[in-house]
C-alpha cells in the first residue's frame, strides 16, 4: 500500500497552470525526491498533499485513505517559506508545536531536548527565535516536524540555505529516519541531493511530470557512457574514435562514448600515447544530465507528445 | 476544543509578557488617578482663587456682592470694594485698575463696575473686565451672585423677613430613588460605551493584527497543515480577548480601589452612582459578548488583508456600527421602550451596547434579553465561519480573487 498517492492531480490558479496531470506514489519506507527547477510546482504538489489547497481535479490519497485531515496527524511537514514565531523562545515554540500535534508537554519538551542536542543548538534553547541565524530557524522547524514521530515526513526545500555541514548533518537525519521505516519526500533543485539521498525520484518540469521511478531503473535506462579523466601530458588521445564529444578543462576530461564503445580501449590509447593518467572512471549519466537532455526532447516534441511524457 | 484552547493559551501568555502589556496596564490608571486627582483638585482650586475688584457707589450692594462672592454656596472670593465719590475718580479708579490687569504683576482676576440706574428704581448696569476672556467660570459665578444680591434685595424691598427669603431661595432636590439614579445610569452607560469602545479598538485590532502578523511570518502554513482555520481564528479571538478582558480588570480593579480611597471622596465628593449587582452582571455578560462579536468582525478584517496599512483602511467597519450605536443612545434614553429602540438594541452588533443600555434604564422583557444572546452567538459564528473559509481562500490564492464555485468547494473541503 503506497503512503502517498496523487492521480491524476490537476492546479491551477488564475491562468496559470502550477501542476498539470501528475501522477505517482510512494512507498512506505522510501526516500522519495520531488525534483524540478524553480517554479515548476513543486510546492504546489506538496500543498496539495497535506490538504492546504485542493486539487482542481484527480485524487490524493495518504495512507491508502482520501485525504482528511485526521491523517495529518502522522505526518510532517516542512514548509518552503519557514515561519516561526520570532518573538517566542526556542523551547515554547517546539513545545507549542508538539502541542498542537497531539503530544503532552512533557514528551514534547523531552523529544525537543534531544533534537536540540543531536543537531546541535543546545544553547539556542533559552533564546527567542528572532534573535538566532537564519540556519538555526531552519534547524528549529526541521525539529518541529518530527516532535511527533510522524510515520511521512514532507519537506519542501529543507536544505536551502543551509551551510555544507548542517546540510550534511540534516540529510544524515533523514537517512537515519528512513533506516527507522519512516517514508520521506524532500523536494529540491539540487540533483546532486537527490542522487545521493533518494531510492525513488519524479521529475516535473513546467508543471508536467517528465521522469518518475526508482533511481536505479532510471539510470539503468542509459547507458553508462561518460568517462572522466584526469591527466598530464599529451591530450590527443581525445580524439579517438570510441568519443562522441569530450570537454577537456586542462588537465581534466569529460567524455561521451559513443554507443557500444569500451573505455578499455580508450585507457589502452591513452598510455600508449604517453599520457600520465592519474584518474580514469567511467560512469552513469548524472542525474541532471538526465534531466537537461528529458527538458531539451520535452521542449522540442512539447507540441506532439505533451499527453504521452506524462506518463512517463 | 484542544487545540482553540492551546492558541488561545500561547497568544495569551505571549501577549501579556510583553513590555507593552505591563506599561499600558500599569500607566493608563496611573494617568487616570492622575487625571480624576489632579481636575478635583483644580476644580476645587479654581472656584476660591478670583480676586475681584467690585466699583460701585451703592454701598450696601456692594457689601452685600462681596458677601455672596466670598461665602456664597459656590465661591470663596477674595473681593476689594472700590467706593468712587465722583464720576472723574471713577474713571481713575478703573485706569488703575486696566493698569493691574495688563501688567504681569497684577493680582486681580478682573473688576466689576456697577452703574446705579438712571432712575432710582431701575436696575444698575453691570460691567465686568475679565484678565482673560476665557475665564468663564469667574463669569458665572458672578452673574449668578448678582442675580441673587438682587432678588434678596428685591424681596426685602417687597417687605420679606430674612428667614422667609432663605427659605424661598434653597435650591429643589429632586427624589429618585424609587427609580434609580438616571445621572448614574446614563454614567454607567457612557462608562461601558467609551470602555467597550476603547478595548473593541485597541484588542478587536489586535487580534487582526495577530492574524496578519502569522501571515507575513509564514506561520500559518505549518499551522494549517495540523489545524483548521476556524479553530485558529476563535483561538486567537478567545487569547486576544483574555487579555483585553485581564487588563480591563486590572483598570476596573485600580478605579474600584482609587475611588474608595478616602482622598478621592474628599475631592470628588460622595455622589456614588449606585449600580445594582443585576446590572454589574449585564454589564459584564455584553462586554465579553460584544467583544466577541467585534473582534470576530476583526478577525475577518484580518483574513482579508494582507498589511497592516490595507488593515487601516478597513478599520471602519469596526467603528461604524460603533459610531451608530452611539446615535442610538440618545434615541433610546428618550424611548427606551419605542419600537425603533426595542429593533436596534436587537441588531447583533448594537446589543452589547444598546440592549444593556435599556436594561439599566428601564425593565426589559426577558425574551428580548434572551434573544439578543442568541442572535449574538449566531453572529459570531457565522462571522468566524465566513472569516476561516476567507483566511484560508486568501492566503493560498495568492493574489488571484476566488470565485463562488472555488469557495463552495473549500467549504466542502475542510
Amino acid at each position: 500500500m503506497p503512503i502517498v498517492e496523487l492521480q491524476h492531480v490537476r492546479k491551477a490558479y488564475d491562468t496559470k497552470i502550477a501542476v498539470a496531470d501528475l501522477s505517482f506514489s510512494i512507498e512506505p519506507g522510501s526516500m522519495f525526491g520531488l525534483l524540478g527547477p524553480n517554479g515548476s510546482g513543486k510546492t504546489s504538489s506538496i500543498r496539495m498533499m497535506i490538504g492546504i489547497t485542493v486539487p482542481d481535479s484527480g485524487t490524493v490519497k495518504l495512507f491508502g485513505q482520501p485525504f482528511s485531515r485526521d491523517l495529518l496527524k502522522r505526518v510532517g511537514y516542512l514548509p518552503e517559506e519557514r515561519g516561526l514565531y520570532k518573538k517566542m523562545k526556542v523551547m515554547d515554540q517546539l513545545i507549542f508545536l508538539g502541542q498542537l500535534r497531539g503530544l503532552d508537554a512533557a514528551t514534547a519538551s523531552k523529544r525537543a531536548h534531544m533534537w536540540c542536542e543531536r543537531l546541535e543548538i543546545t544553547p539556542a534553547i533559552d533564546k527567542k527565535t528572532e534573535e538566532l541565524s537564519k540556519g538555526m530557524q531552519q534547524k528549529i522547524q526541521f525539529i518541529s516536524t518530527l516532535l511527533h514521530e510522524p510515520e511521512l515526513i514532507i519537506m519542501d526545500e529543507p536544505f536551502s540555505g543551509l551551510d555544507p555541514v548542517n546540510a550534511v548533518l540534516l540529510m544524515d537525519t533523514l537517512v537515519d529516519l528512513r533506516k527507522q521505516g519512516r517514508t520521506i519526500l524532500f523536494s529540491t533543485h539540487r540533483m546532486d541531493q537527490v542522487e545521493k539521498l533518494c531510492d525513488n525520484i519524479c521529475l516535473i518540469h513546467n508543471s508536467h511530470l517528465i521522469l518518475s521511478g526508482s533511481m536505479r531503473d532510471i539510470k539503468s535506462r542509459y547507458p553508462v557512457n561518460r568517462v572522466l579523466i584526469n591527466f598530464t601530458g599529451d591530450a590527443s588521445f581525445l580524439n579517438h574514435p570510441a568519443i562522441h564529444s569530450a570537454k577537456n578543462y586542462g588537465g581534466h576530461a569529460e567524455i561521451r562514448l559513443n554507443e557500444g564503445a569500451d573505455a578499455q580501449a580508450l585507457l589502452a590509447a591513452a598510455i600508449a600515447i604517453g599520457a600520465r593518467i592519474t584518474r580514469f572512471e567511467v560512469m552513469e549519466p548524472t542525474l541532471e544530465e538526465i534531466f537537461i537532455e528529458k527538458v531539451t526532447a520535452n521542449t522540442a516534441n512539447a507540441a506532439i507528445e505533451t499527453g504521452e511524457n506524462v506518463h512517463a | 476544543m484542544h487545540n482553540i484552547w492551546l492558541i488561545a493559551k500561547r497568544e495569551y501568555l505571549e501577549r501579556i509578557r510583553t513590555k507593552a502589556f505591563l506599561i499600558a496596564t500599569i500607566l493608563i490608571p496611573l494617568f487616570m488617578g492622575v487625571f480624576v486627582f489632579g481636575s478635583g483638585y483644580l476644580a476645587s482650586r479654581t472656584k476660591s482663587s478670583a480676586h475681584l475688584a467690585i466699583v460701585s457707589s451703592n454701598a450696601a450692594f456692594a457689601a452685600d456682592l462681596k458677601h455672596e462672592l466670598q461665602s456664597g454656596k459656590n465661591s470663596s472670593m477674595t473681593i476689594d470694594l472700590l467706593t468712587p465719590t465722583s464720576a472723574s475718580s471713577s474713571d481713575e479708579t478703573r485706569a488703575t485698575l486696566d493698569q493691574n490687569l495688563q501688567s504681569k504683576s497684577g493680582d486681580l482676576t478682573g473688576y466689576l463696575v456697577v452703574t446705579p440706574g438712571a432712575q432710582p428704581n431701575a436696575r444698575p448696569t453691570f460691567t465686568y473686565v475679565p484678565r482673560s476672556a476665557g475665564d468663564i467660570t469667574t463669569e458665572d459665578t458672578l452673574s449668578t451672585a448678582i442675580q441673587n444680591v438682587l432678588t434678596r434685595e428685591g424681596l426685602t424691598h417687597q417687605g420679606m423677613g430674612s428667614s422667609d427669603i432663605d427659605a424661598l431661595m434653597t435650591p429643589v432636590a429632586i427624589d429618585t430613588s424609587k427609580t434609580g439614579d438616571s445621572r448614574a445610569a446614563f454614567g454607567a452607560a457612557y462608562l461601558l460605551f467609551f470602555l467597550m469602545y476603547m478595548v473593541i479598538m485597541l484588542y478587536g485590532m489586535n487580534t487582526a493584527r495577530s492574524i496578519i502578523e502569522e501571515k507575513t511570518s509564514r506561520v500559518f502554513e505549518v499551522m494549517l497543515s495540523t489545524i483548521k482555520p476556524d479553530e485558529m481564528l476563535a483561538g486567537k479571538i478567545l487569547g486576544v480577548g483574555a487579555v483585553g478582558i485581564t487588563q480591563v480588570g486590572v483598570w476596573m480593579i485600580a478605579a474600584a480601589a482609587l475611588g474608595s480611597t478616602s482622598l478621592a471622596t474628599s475631592l470628588i465628593g460622595s455622589g456614588h452612582a449606585f449600580i445594582s449587582p443585576t446590572q454589574i452582571f449585564f454589564f459584564i455578560a455584553y462586554f465579553i459578548f460584544g467583544f466577541l462579536v467585534y473582534s470576530s468582525i476583526a478577525a475577518a478584517l484580518g483574513a482579508m488583508t494582507n498589511s497592516e496599512q490595507e488593515l487601516q483602511q478597513l478599520n471602519m467597519f469596526l467603528v461604524i456600527p460603533l459610531a451608530f450605536c452611539f446615535l442610538m443612545i440618545f434615541v433610546i434614553v428618550h424611548a427606551p421602550n419605542s419600537t425603533l429602540a426595542q429593533v436596534v438594541s436587537l441588531i447583533p452588533f448594537c446589543s452589547p451596547l444598546l440592549m444593556n443600555f435599556r436594561i439599566s434604564l428601564t425593565t426589559v422583557p426577558p425574551w428580548q434579553i434572551g434573544l439578543s444572546f442568541v442572535l449574538m452567538s449566531l453572529t459570531i459564528l457565522a462571522i468566524l465561519w465566513v472569516a476561516s473559509r476567507i483566511y484560508r481562500v486568501g492566503i493560498l490564492m495568492y493574489g488571484k480573487k476566488p470565485n463562488l464555485p472555488e469557495i463552495l468547494r473549500w467549504l466542502k473541503y475542510s
